[in-house]
């Protein structure tokens, strides 16, 4: 894991991506079931923008941030191919894959997870039964109990969950920092936030980074209604929410104790990922939605497979308890017997009495599809994309296109990206950059090498934004407002500050190299021309006749930093990136 | 920081040196810009602290059935510390030794049975609720602190107005009134290590830039921060010492309070403060009066005693409150521990307090008195506490905004 990974050029890329566009122009390229349609117009000619600064605005918003020299990639390619090629996402990343390749925990299942990466309280219960440790042992020696318990680990093959988490983590800088298919990656993020679970609740922890890999990033690009279902039918979701436990109060197994109805992810189905909290249902909607989502919950993994009554289901084949009425599909196990199977009433919808697993699929295709979801996922990538308070013709287009085109996200993009609203002077760098899109677009930026990406993370989190873990089911919030604080703005300089001079360990940059090895010769020069590398196609007038007269007047000793002999153009450049206009996209 | 020092750090800066910094190097004191303004300081316990171990009914013979090895006695008994006795009820775990002047002077108040309505035994769940202050509901975006600096009665007049010391933002702070996460005082600074010239350059540049090139938020936070910075500086964190004979527990916790005590002595408008303390959740080996319970308490209330002997002439401005998601079985577990409860209990100091009591409604312990025949049964509401402290000590009233959806009394912990 000490592999370095150094940002591709981009020319490959561009060299590949034409290909790719025409044969794909020539009928031969199979997009996953959508045709993209007309051919995509932008028009920000008339919004009086140059190419390149159209290029500028694509990149800020649909990558983590321009590379160097990336503007005038994606004019060579033509942009509206630039961004048909984002939306297939399908660029190979081969040196990411091979850096990635040494983190042997990425590739999990949930049931391997489950074995491999136990809680750490599960570790002490399991030593205890087998009698390798006594629970009366902790107050006496602690430095033996961790070494037994830690042989314990070995001997057995487990590794600390914490492991897990920190190769997830690194995973999720790598590639936003270096991946080609950027919107993918950037659309990924947006969704997991969406369908938010967080390492904070220790139930559904373990099953986040499959959660990510399988349910989100595959669907990403895709059908809202089918993204939906997955997320209802994963783990992570199931536990976060605790629908795995919600069944009907006449639990008929007999001799265990009615475990009753849970409300929870049915309000957060209709509140947060589909209608909004204005979207016109009720709490009585609420309450029979939940009845038909009851029954859902988690296939035996791990310890629980272990249990008496995992053990008898497992006898049965997939085939034979589909003819019970239940259903067995990956991790997902559809429990008939803890099954409402009451008629219900949802939104002015019978589902007559006797449904089982297919009406909470109906369930929640109806939702996936109500004019109140439309309008609530195009104003939440409108915010995302265009500015924190987006037009409300510009919500409305891509409403009727998400409504007309059943949810495919690609579509709904397009007609975003066509929209004249999309190229207005009150959209361009109206957004502000979360702490994650600062740190990596300043990696990207600056084109550093990453040898270690927790670095970064544990930058990000102290600029405020702990990635995974945050604690409501409603995510990050997406305005500038919750980002910039006091506190965190004082971090975001000393970020770029120490970003520059080569002081986050396992970060390098050589920021001669970006000027092809050229030293500035005053700190104007470096201003003008880092700020044109760093900014592209950005009015930094203001900026550098601010910072001139400063930077000609500052003592500046030398600094030992590690990758850049020149502190002066370190400092330039820190105080480029700590700026306000830096923080804006 | 002396008027010598003051005039060198005001040199090269933009704007010169903030009128009530010149006005306070003059005097030689650090005059307060801001009125001077109370404290409401609220430690949270993660984990679900054991209530019932912490202040133990040490006279119900059911309480002591059912912890057979996992409880004090009022007299000593065997190898064991014994309780301080409180009220000839009550007793305290004796780890808590700090608290009994406190608690004998009538300073220290606690609440026993308190708790949340919503029977949820999950910590993140719980903590959540307790924190948004609303326990029903899970789609509240702001927390409880939050909107009662909204509820202050007056525009945050610095941003030193809600202060967490912690590194992230405490979900009982996320909202939109202004509020600020510092792990380190000392940190709060433009930093280029080892190279001091250069930082200060960087600073003013940052400075200028967020002044000059931008608007709205930006400008306006980047002023925030660099008045914030400065103010931190101007008060020589890196030197503070706290009052006389005050030594201050070498944890977080101890840590985190030195650091609270020093922003209400800087005067800098501080009025809610937050911080945390870890580790009570004790499923596994609790221990009596040795072990992992007995040391949190000692820090939990060795932290306080200092920060409030710390706090010396500000006293009277502040309220220090403790809370915890929820309490712990009645039983001890077969792991020498307890598992998740129900109500807890939580201490209060401050000279308005009610104190010398510890108040609330709790049963005998027989099992038929158990919420789901197991856990010490919530009989006053979180709530209710939180309002009377916010409202007798900051005169927040607005209970509908405080805690939207609560229907219920203040309860009756506070003097005046």
């Amino acid at each position: 894991m000490k592999a370095a990974i150094k940002i591709i050029g981009v020319l490959l890329v561009a060299a590949g991506g034409y290909v790719l566009f025409s044969s794909f122009l020539a009928g031969g390229l199979p997009l996953r079931g959508t045709q993209l349609g007309p051919a995509l117009r932008m028009p920000w000619k008339m919004a009086g923008l140059t190419e390149r600064q159209a290029a500028a605005h694509l990149l800020s918003r649909f990558t983590y941030g321009a590379m160097p020299g990336q503007v005038d990639v994606v004019v060579q390619m033509g942009l509206e191919n630039w961004f048909a090629q984002q939306l297939t996402a399908q660029n190979p990343d081969d040196s990411l894959e091979q850096v990635l390749n040494r983190y042997d925990a990425l590739e999990l299942s949930n049931q391997q997870v489950v074995e491999t990466y136990p809680r750490n309280g599960q570790v002490i219960r399991w030593a205890i039964r087998d009698g390798v440790v006594d629970k009366d042992s902790v107050r006496v020696d602690r430095a033996a109990y961790r070494q037994v318990i830690q042989n314990y680990m070995q001997e057995k093959g487990y590794k600390r969950e914490q492991e897990l988490f920190r190769q997830f983590f690194c995973q999720k800088i790598l590639r936003a920092a270096c991946s080609q298919n950027q919107l993918r990656e950037v659309m990924t993020d947006f969704w997991f936030n969406h369908f938010n679970v967080s390492i904070s609740k220790n139930d559904c922890a373990e099953f986040i980074p499959a959660y990510e890999r399988d349910v989100i990033r595959p669907n990403a690009l895709g059908r809202f209604n089918e993204l939906l279902l997955k997320t209802a039918k994963s783990p992570a979701m199931l536990y976060y929410l605790d629908n795995f436990n919600s069944s009907s109060p006449l639990d008929s197994m007999p001799g265990r104790k009615a475990r009753g109805l849970n409300e929870n992810y049915a309000r957060e189905v209709m509140e947060l990922h589909t209608l909004g909290v204005d979207g016109g249902y009720t709490q009585d909607d609420v309450t029979q939605a939940a009845r038909v989502l009851t029954g859902w919950g988690v296939y035996p993994l791990g310890e629980v497979a272990k249990a008496p009554q995992a053990m008898m289901l497992q006898r049965f084949s997939d085939e034979q308890i589909a003819r019970r009425g239940f259903v067995h599909e990956g991790d997902f196990f559809f429990n008939a017997n803890r099954h409402d199977k009451g008629e219900k009433v949802v939104l002015g919808h019978v589902f007559p009495a006797g449904g089982g697993y297919e009406e909470g699929v109906d369930l929640l295709n109806m939702l996936a599809h109500h004019p109140s979801t439309a309008k609530f996922i195009c104003h939440k990538l409108a915010v995302r994309f265009v500015s924190d308070e987006p037009a409300a013709t510009l919500v409305d287009k891509m409403a009727k296109t998400f409504l007309e085109k059943n949810g495919d996200i690609r579509q709904v993009l397009i007609t975003m990206v066509t929209a004249p609203e999309f190229w207005s002077a009150d959209a361009l760098r109206e957004k502000t950059k979360s702490p994650f899109e600062l740190a990596i677009g300043a990696v990207r930026s600056l084109h550093a090498e990453i040898d270690q990406p927790m670095q970064l993370y544990n930058w990000v989190s102290r600029m405020g934004e702990r990635k995974y873990y945050y604690q409501a089911p409603t995510g990050f919030p997406d305005k500038g407002a919750y980002w910039i604080n006091t506190g965190s703005l004082l971090n975001r300089m000393n970020f770029g500050l120490a970003l520059a001079a080569g002081r986050i360990p396992g970060v390098h940059v050589d920021l001669l190299a970006l000027n092809n090895g050229h030293e500035p010769e005053s700190a104007q020069a470096a201003l003008v021309i880092y700020g044109h590398l760093i900014l592209p196609e950005r009015n930094l007038d203001a900026t550098v006749k601010r910072l001139t007269p400063m930077l000609n007047d500052g003592a500046i000793e030398t600094i030992t930093g590690d990758s850049t002999s020149d502190p002066m153009l370190a400092q330039v450049v820190g105080i480029i990136i700590g700026s306000p206009e830096y923080q804006r996209r | 920081m002396k008027g010598g020092g003051l005039a060198l750090f005001g040199v090269g800066l933009m704007g010169g040196i903030p009128a009530f910094m010149a006005e306070a190097a003059a005097s030689n004191k650090v005059l307060a810009p801001y009125k001077r303004r109370r404290v409401m300081v609220c430690i949270f316990q993660r984990g679900a602290m054991d209530g019932l171990m912490a202040v133990t009914p040490f006279t119900d013979t059911y309480f002591q059935e059912a912890r057979p090895t996992l409880s004090l006695q009022a007299v000593a008994a065997g190898r064991n510390n014994p309780l301080l006795d409180l009220d000839g009820r009550w007793g305290l775990h004796p780890g808590m030794k700090a608290f009994e002047p406190m608690f004998k002077d009538g300073r220290l108040a606690i609440v026993h049975g308190i708790g949340s309505p919503n029977n949820t035994r999950s910590h993140f769940d719980a903590q959540d609720y307790m924190e948004s202050g609303t326990p029903f509901s899970k789609g509240t975006s702001s927390g409880w602190l939050n909107r009662a600096v909204g509820l202050l009665g007056h525009d945050a007049a610095t941003p030193f107005t809600a202060v967490s010391l912690t590194s992230a933002l405490p979900r009982s702070f996320y909202g939109d009134n202004p509020s600020l996460a510092i792990s380190n005082l000392q940190d709060f600074a433009i930093q280029l290590k080892g190279n001091p010239a250069a930082a200060n350059t960087a600073a003013r540049s940052f400075e200028d830039l967020y002044d000059q090139t931008s608007a709205g938020l930006l400008q306006q936070t980047g002023k925030e921060s660099f008045e914030a910075m400065k103010l931190l500086q101007q008060a020589d964190v890196h030197n503070y010492r706290p009052a006389a004979g005050v030594v201050y527990p070498a944890s977080p916790l101890g840590n985190s309070l030195r650091q609270i005590a020093q922003l209400i002595k800087m005067d800098v408008g501080l009025e809610v403060a937050f911080t945390e303390s870890n580790g009570w959740d004790t499923h596994f080996n609790q221990g009596t009066d040795n072990g992992i319970f007995a040391r949190n308490v000692a820090d939990l209330s060795n932290s306080i005693a200092a920060f409030w002997q710390d706090l010396d002439a500000y006293q009277d401005d502040v309220t220090v409150m403790t809370m915890t998601e929820f309490g712990r079985t009645v039983h001890q577990n077969g792991t020498g521990g307890t598992d998740h409860g129900r109500a807890s209990c939580n201490f209060i100091l401050g000279n308005r307090v009610d104190g010398g009591k510890v108040h609330g409604d709790v049963p005998s312990l027989a099992i038929e008195n158990l919420e789901d025949r197991r856990d010490l049964p919530v009989t006053t509401d979180f709530r209710s506490v939180f309002s009377a402290v916010a409202d007798a000590h900051l005169q927040i009233s607005n209970d509908k905004v405080l805690f939207p959806d609560w229907v219920g009394k203040k309860a009756a912990v506070m003097k005046v």
